[in-house]
């Protein structure tokens, strides 16, 4: 790791990482880093970087985003490798800034005082998560690598939230009133989203099919299906309530099964339907884009029409296809939270709740799952199409 | 002609039936028979109407703007070193549900016209950015070239060959932009924006069908709007302006 002349010409300094880290020091000293509130209602008073974590702490932050400014311009040649290690380790250690703060602030003599994080909190999480991007992308990393920093730094959060220190954190406190009810939060949105993302798939690959076989039914199902996503989610749910409720107070047995104008029978009727472009779209072009010649040399190798299909054309097709399935799963995780409206629970449910109590808290305990969810989706099906990505039979 | 007419055609029925709505009470009065007040009246349609428009419009001026200049910016000699994070930022930020976005604006900005405001220009502004990045990247470095050579400046290049090349991928990024943006914007009135979400979300509240299907409807017929003016631009610009060769 000498630094010698011609490596140092070869190494650029990098101008992004400077930037992103002072923007970082600058916010951290200027905004509040938390606030600690005597209740849930009452509004908190704030605490600068200083007033929160002491000189140790605050110098401790400084010098972290300082280091990274200093390693991102010395022509080291693994200053990246070093760099990922410091911003990965910040970001895991982050809420023990959290932990600090409560310990320093919290008054001892009222159990309903909390403490949550203050915008330099957030600011501080965000450019450190756009360093660590930026870094994983200068080092060219692996799926599987970035996985496995994006588990560790979860791991790491998950695990010091629940730590004793932390039970006074607005958020966990909010989680621990919900108790059960997150749970159950948790699976219904599960449910509600992949239930419309599988029902949906199955339905794209028989209109697939079919627009394959007969060139007729190409433009009306491309048409019908984009026509359905331009219409915006709370104009369809609404749009459903008054043919569903008609039909179940007409069919009895749909009311024992729980189909009503409002809940999750129009909910998972709209998830489906929305999903249907984005599925029906890549399946199509996927399998329509398999060179004929290829198909011609699986025939030619005495294969029936079947096996060329499932041997040939959809292990080609399905990095396509699954694409379309990550595209329609994150925009299903996102339309559930909608539903909440209807009354279909999941984390809409406490989002929409939050912001009728004007309890911020209770509205991040919904619209922060929601987004991890939405983000492990992206990643999981994003790898999981570049695994199947056959590497040389396409050029 | 025959281009516009839809868009046209569509823009008197949605302000027709906003202004004319009270005339629909007897219809209104069979589906939600039980209830006194049938026709929504916390506010007038055609009021609710111009003010999702001009949310709408508001965010998609300032998302444009914001997200073309950044995109020229990052594909720029100087601000070439922000490429890679820019165009990574703009396809994770995709990645987050707009409801979570609108959600998250509210604790930062408190309620009303501000956070939607905020939470519409920032989700508006990636499917923008990204195109533009798409666009001005999509660009053959042969027909840069050959404008440098005919002894264009910089600038002239961006403007007289780059820009009317990447225009059209510009415009189906702003549609994107502006198709969720309706959706989003409807949601806000959850968040004590007056659009017309309104009437839906009132009648969630109180079992009233009649004002979730005036406001599902009109919420519609202005999606369908919106989307069939932006399908006549395109064509428009296509018939201009036909860059065949020219992107990579």
């Amino acid at each position: 790791m000498s630094v010698t002349g011609p490596v140092a010409s070869r190494i650029p300094p990098n101008r992004v990482i400077p930037a992103l880290a002072l923007s970082a020091l600058v916010l951290v000293w200027l905004l509040d880093l938390g606030t600690i509130q005597p209740n849930r209602i009452v509004a908190g008073t704030g605490h600068g970087l200083l007033s929160s974590l002491g000189w140790i702490g605050a110098g401790l932050v400084t010098a972290v985003l300082a280091a990274s400014i200093v390693l991102s311009m010395v022509p080291l040649a693994r200053r990246y490798l070093l760099l990922l290690g410091l911003t990965g380790l910040s970001l895991a250690a982050l809420p023990l800034l959290l932990e600090v703060f409560a310990s320093r602030h919290l008054p001892e003599d009222s159990p309903y005082a909390r403490s949550s994080m203050g915008a330099g909190f957030w600011c501080l999480l965000f450019l450190l998560s756009l360093m660590l991007i930026e870094i994983l992308g200068r080092l060219k990393t692996r799926r599987s690598l970035q996985l496995m920093l994006l588990v560790f730094v979860c791991g790491s959060w998950l695990t010091l939230l629940r730590s004793d220190g932390l039970e006074s954190l607005s958020l966990v406190r909010e989680f621990n009133g919900q108790g059960g009810q997150f749970r159950q939060a948790l699976w219904t949105h599960l449910a509600l989203a992949f239930g419309a993302v599988s029902i949906s798939a199955v339905l794209a690959f028989v209109l697939a099919l079919k627009m394959i076989r007969n060139t007729a039914w190409r433009r009306p199902v491309l048409g019908a299906v984009s026509f359905l996503q331009t219409i915006p989610s709370l104009a369809v749910f609404g749009l459903l309530i008054a043919p569903l409720s008609a039909l179940s107070s007409a069919f009895p047995v749909l009311q024992s099964l729980g189909i009503r104008g409002i809940g999750w029978a129009p909910a998972l009727l709209a998830l489906i339907a929305y999903s249907l472009l984005p599925m029906v779209r890549n399946t199509f072009v996927a399998l329509t884009e398999v060179p004929e010649s290829l198909a011609d040399a699986g025939r030619g190798m005495g294969m029936t029409e079947g096996q060329v299909f499932f041997q040939v054309k959809l292990p080609l097709a399905l990095p396509v296809i699954i694409e379309g399935v990550r595209i329609t799963t994150i925009q299903a995780i996102g339309l559930t939270a909608v539903a909440a409206l209807i009354g279909a629970g999941g984390f809409g449910s406490f989002i929409f709740q939050g912001l009728g109590q004007a309890a911020m808290d209770l509205v991040l305990l919904g619209a922060l799952p929601t987004i991890a969810l939405a983000l492990l989706a992206d990643a999981l099906l994003t790898m999981l199409a570049a695994s199947l990505k056959p590497t040389s039979a396409r050029s | 002609m025959r281009l516009w007419l839809p868009p046209a055609l569509l823009a008197v029925v949605l302000c027709g039936l906003s202004a004319a709505m009270p005339v629909l009470e007897p219809l209104f009065r069979w589906i939600q028979p039980d209830k006194q007040q049938v026709i929504y009246d916390r506010g007038s349609f055609l009021f609710l109407l111009q003010n999702h428009l001009l949310l709408v419009v508001i965010s998609a001026a300032v998302g444009t703007f914001a997200a073309v200049a950044g995109g020229i910016l990052a594909t720029r000699p100087a601000g070439r070193d922000f490429l890679p994070l820019v165009s990574q930022v703009a396809s994770i930020g995709q990645t987050f549900p707009p409801v979570a976005v609108l959600a998250l604006a509210v604790p930062v900005l408190g309620f009303g016209e501000a956070p939607i405001l905020f939470a519409l220009i920032l989700y508006g502004l990636l499917p923008i950015l990204r195109n533009t990045l798409a666009g001005l990247e999509g660009i053959n470095p042969a027909v840069r070239e050959a404008a440098t050579g005919m002894g264009m400046s910089p600038l002239q290049v961006l403007v007289r060959v780059e820009l009317p090349l990447a225009g059209r991928i510009i415009l189906a990024g702003i549609r994107t932009s502006v198709t969720i943006n309706i959706a989003t914007a409807a949601i806000g009135s959850t968040i004590g924006a007056r659009t017309l979400g309104d009437p839906v979300i009132a009648g969630l509240v109180n079992g009233n069908t009649a004002y979730v299907l005036q406001g599902a409807i009109l919420i519609g017929l202005l999606a369908l709007t919106t989307d069939s003016l932006f399908e006549a631009l395109e064509r428009t610009w296509d018939r201009r302006f036909s860059p065949q060769g020219a992107m990579a």
